[in-house]
């Protein structure tokens, strides 16, 4: 298909076909300067970037020590999030890289835990679970992460409780006085990491095999839970060219009539959202599945109106629901997504309309955002005013934000591959996904 | 002071679990209440022998009871006696080596032994807290705080760091004080939290103290608002000093950010549902005619006339002893030990110990 700037332009697919050729530290510089430069921008692209990246630098690493590999991708990870701060999805690939090594070598653990405690063996995890306090904390996490396919019960009698950090019976060396509580979380596995019996890396690079199909195919999961939410005859709002809106429209238009008033998202998606309507295939070589990329909804028979931002609040009224598509989610539930989302947001407020938002759960960062204004980007102020208009850029300061953060308490509902949540779940799922002691890499 | 707490008591006298919970409380400015409760029932297992789960957990019962009944406020202190309660309970329940299949006295020990760690741990929370909080105070914001919250002290000072120092965070205070105590020692007659006011400003913060009423006023100047909390509830709503609720409301009226700091051995199983649910007697409002106060200046020259036969220490319920009760719904974040949470995060950890 429009293979024609593959090798030329730099972005995801070069750097893709490049990776499995140059060294390794080649790839690591050339991705921070695609980062840099923003000529890989989309989530998804980043975190596919990412993920591939990583996976390729544990493969290159040939040592089977938890340890060694943490520190590896901790150093890598600092140096891609270095390079482009506002892109939260990359940090939380590196995040859930990190929490697969911290898993598979504490499986390993275990392993030889039960091996010394026969008694034990119905709950792996309930001797671990009080000894040490600062694992009580941790281990929550990594505990919920597989939950939902587990065996209730035992998930309660062996999650370890943090209240209960408290009064926990106190490992050995924590009971010396002087000695901080917290052990850092790499001091932890010194003892452990000697003798695996297992390969740790395979399993990891299997881990992140996982990471990469979750990213393909995250639209469509998300996709599947339309027909909850889109109903016959509403009138549905949107805003940006965004995939997964579009599929999540796509897959409820194959069964059911309603209306989308698209909202143009002028002056830096506006194009792109054009051509979503009108269904000219735009040749954006980022998204990697252009044969997935389907027929537009007109094409379904699907009312589509397009709309300049400014006519949003007044067509708020009508709108029966508003579905936005995001650039990352925080963990209080608040997001920052393309600009004029707040507009839209706050417009549905007011007019106690719906707003539901969808988000693959890589999205979701366990970053709490202290300061929102450093989370805004600000983009090519000639998209606003053209260099041409010499005059006016003289005398006019123009300025060009990218996103918009939107507050928790505008949104209702938010679909992730993993279902609806409310915002205020959140917290939930960023504890399920990323480990305490990876959130500050 | 456990230990010359145990010692010192007379062993032919019965243990009086009230007064042991009041002399950790005064004998350390730096213990909370949960914390306290909990030492308390530890010192409380030392004196009794009891040997059986069902006896000592009876006993605990029966303990707690009592003291909760003797306690004008038990909202603190019901969050360590239920956070003791249940950790006894899971423990025994656990299969390992505190287990059934266990040594009981093997727990009994561990608890008796290590009553020092628990308290070390407690204020080792704090400085958790402090180092999770300091991304809340930001370089050049106001906060505006209240009370003398020992968790939002140490916050704030952690963010203050060294004068001048390389990781000093440049901030401001607005304190609100509540008037002074009136006690009947006279000598306290500074607002609570003056002490705190002092440390920062030794660290070169800049701080304003402002009274209650001026709340509304101030808060256009402040950014963030950080309170401490008495009790964390289980819908995520706070018990704190009684003038928390309407800064929370205004707070959101003014779409400021409002931070809870507490730990986490604060939450406690209670579920308000609103001011006047909270299960303690606070004669707040308090109706009167001419008559009524009139009875009662006589009423209060007697008492105080008996008071000064009897112990002039007993700590009476005081007006500045009185709480309220801020809904979730006022709160941006806790910040706690376990990380900064969204109100409705509070319950799923209660629910843990609890079932």
């Amino acid at each position: 298909m429009p293979s024609t700037s593959g090798p030329l332009t730099p972005g995801l697919a070069s750097f893709l076909k490049t990776l499995k050729t140059n060294p390794i530290d080649t790839s690591i510089d050339n991705l921070i300067s695609l980062l840099k430069r923003r000529q890989i921008r989309h989530s998804r692209s980043c975190a596919t970037a990412t993920a591939y990246l990583l996976r390729s630098v544990i493969s290159a690493s040939r040592t089977n020590d938890a340890n060694k590999l943490i520190e590896r991708v901790q150093y890598v990870g600092r140096r891609l999030m270095a390079a482009q701060p506002r892109e939260m999805v990359v940090g939380n690939i590196v995040r859930r890289v990190l929490g697969l090594i911290r898993d598979e070598a504490e499986d390993d653990r275990e392993g030889d835990f039960n091996l010394s405690e026969a008694g034990s063996e119905s709950q792996p995890q309930t001797p671990r679970g009080l000894d040490d306090p600062t694992d009580a904390l941790s281990a929550r996490h990594e505990g919920s992460d597989r939950g939902a396919s587990r065996n209730p019960l035992p998930a309660l009698t062996a999650a370890p409780i943090s209240m209960f950090s408290l009064l926990s019976h106190p490992e050995p060396e924590n009971s010396l006085p002087g000695t901080p509580v917290s052990a850092s979380p790499s001091g932890r596995w010194l003892g452990f990491g000697h003798g695996p019996s297992k390969d740790i890396r395979a399993e990891v690079l299997d881990g992140i095999g996982e990471i990469i199909d979750e990213l393909g195919q995250v639209d469509d999961q998300i996709a599947a839970y339309a027909l909850d939410h889109i109903h016959s005859n509403e009138i549905i709002l949107t805003h940006t060219s965004s995939t997964t809106v579009q599929k999540f429209l796509l897959k409820a238009a194959a069964k059911r009539k309603f209306t989308v008033i698209h909202a143009e998202s002028y002056p830096n998606n506006h194009e792109a959202t054009h051509a979503t309507v009108s269904g000219a295939n735009p040749h954006d070589d980022e998204l990697l599945s252009t044969e997935s990329f389907q027929k537009p909804l007109i094409a379904l028979g699907i009312t589509v109106i397009l709309i300049p931002d400014s006519a949003v609040f007044a067509l708020m009224s009508r709108v029966n629901k508003v579905i936005l598509g995001t650039h990352s989610v925080l963990a209080n539930g608040g997001l920052v997504a393309a600009a004029g989302t707040r507009v839209i947001a706050r417009a549905a407020k007011v007019h106690q309309t719906p707003v539901v938002v969808v988000s693959g759960v890589y999205k979701l960062s366990p970053v709490y955002p202290f300061d929102f204004d450093s989370l805004i980007e600000y983009g090519d102020a000639s998209k606003v005013i053209s260099y041409e208009d010499g005059d006016l850029v003289d005398q006019i300061d123009v300025q060009n934000p990218l996103y918009d953060y939107v507050p928790a308490e505008l949104i209702d509902l938010y679909i992730t591959n993993l279902g609806g949540h409310a915002p205020s779940y959140l917290y939930r799922i960023v504890s399920d996904h990323y480990r305490k002691e990876d959130i500050s890499v | 002071m456990a230990a010359a707490i145990s010692t010192s008591s007379d062993v032919a006298k019965p243990f009086d679990i009230v007064a042991t919970y009041n002399d950790l409380l005064r004998s350390d400015p730096d213990l909370t209440m949960p914390i306290a409760a909990i030492e308390a029932l530890v010192l409380l297992l030392t004196h009794s022998p009891s040997s059986t789960i069902s006896e000592t957990l009876d006993l605990l019962e029966k303990s707690t009871a009592h003291l909760k009944q003797s306690i004008p406020n038990p909202i603190g202190l019901s969050a360590g006696t239920d956070l003791f309660q249940r950790y006894l309970i899971t423990t025994l329940q656990r299969p390992g080596q505190l287990g059934p299949a266990g040594d009981f006295n093997a727990i009994r020990a561990h608890l008796l032994s290590n009553g020092r760690l628990f308290i070390r741990r407690a204020k080792e929370s704090r400085d958790k807290i402090a180092a999770f909080g300091r991304g809340f105070v930001r370089d050049g914001s106001t906060v505006l705080t209240n009370g003398g919250s020992r968790v939002v002290a140490s916050l704030l000072q952690q963010a203050a760091g060294e004068k001048g120092g390389p990781s000093a965070v440049r901030f401001r205070v607005i304190y609100v004080l509540s008037p002074a105590k009136g006690d009947v020692e006279g000598s306290s007659a500074e607002p609570e939290g003056m002490e705190m006011v002092r440390a920062l400003r030794e660290k070169g913060v800049p701080v304003a103290t402002i009274p209650e009423s001026a709340v509304a006023y101030s808060l256009g100047k402040a950014d963030v608002v950080i309170v401490g909390a008495e009790g964390v509830v289980e819908n995520g709503g706070i018990v704190s000093r009684m003038g928390t609720y309407q800064i929370g409301l205004l707070a959101k009226a003014m779409s400021k950010p409002f931070y809870v700091v507490a730990e986490s051995h604060k939450f406690v199983r209670l579920y308000p549902l609103g001011q006047y649910d909270l299960p303690i007697e606070q004669r707040v409002i308090d109706f009167k005619t001419e008559e009524d106060v009139a009875d009662e200046a006589k009423q209060q020259q007697q008492q105080q006339q008996q008071q000064t036969q009897s112990t002039p220490g007993v700590k009476s319920p005081d007006s500045h002893d009185v709480v309220d009760y801020t809904p979730p719904h006022l709160i941006s974040a806790l910040i706690t030990d376990s990380g900064v949470l969204t109100p409705s995060a509070v319950s799923e950890e209660l629910i843990k110990i609890w079932f």
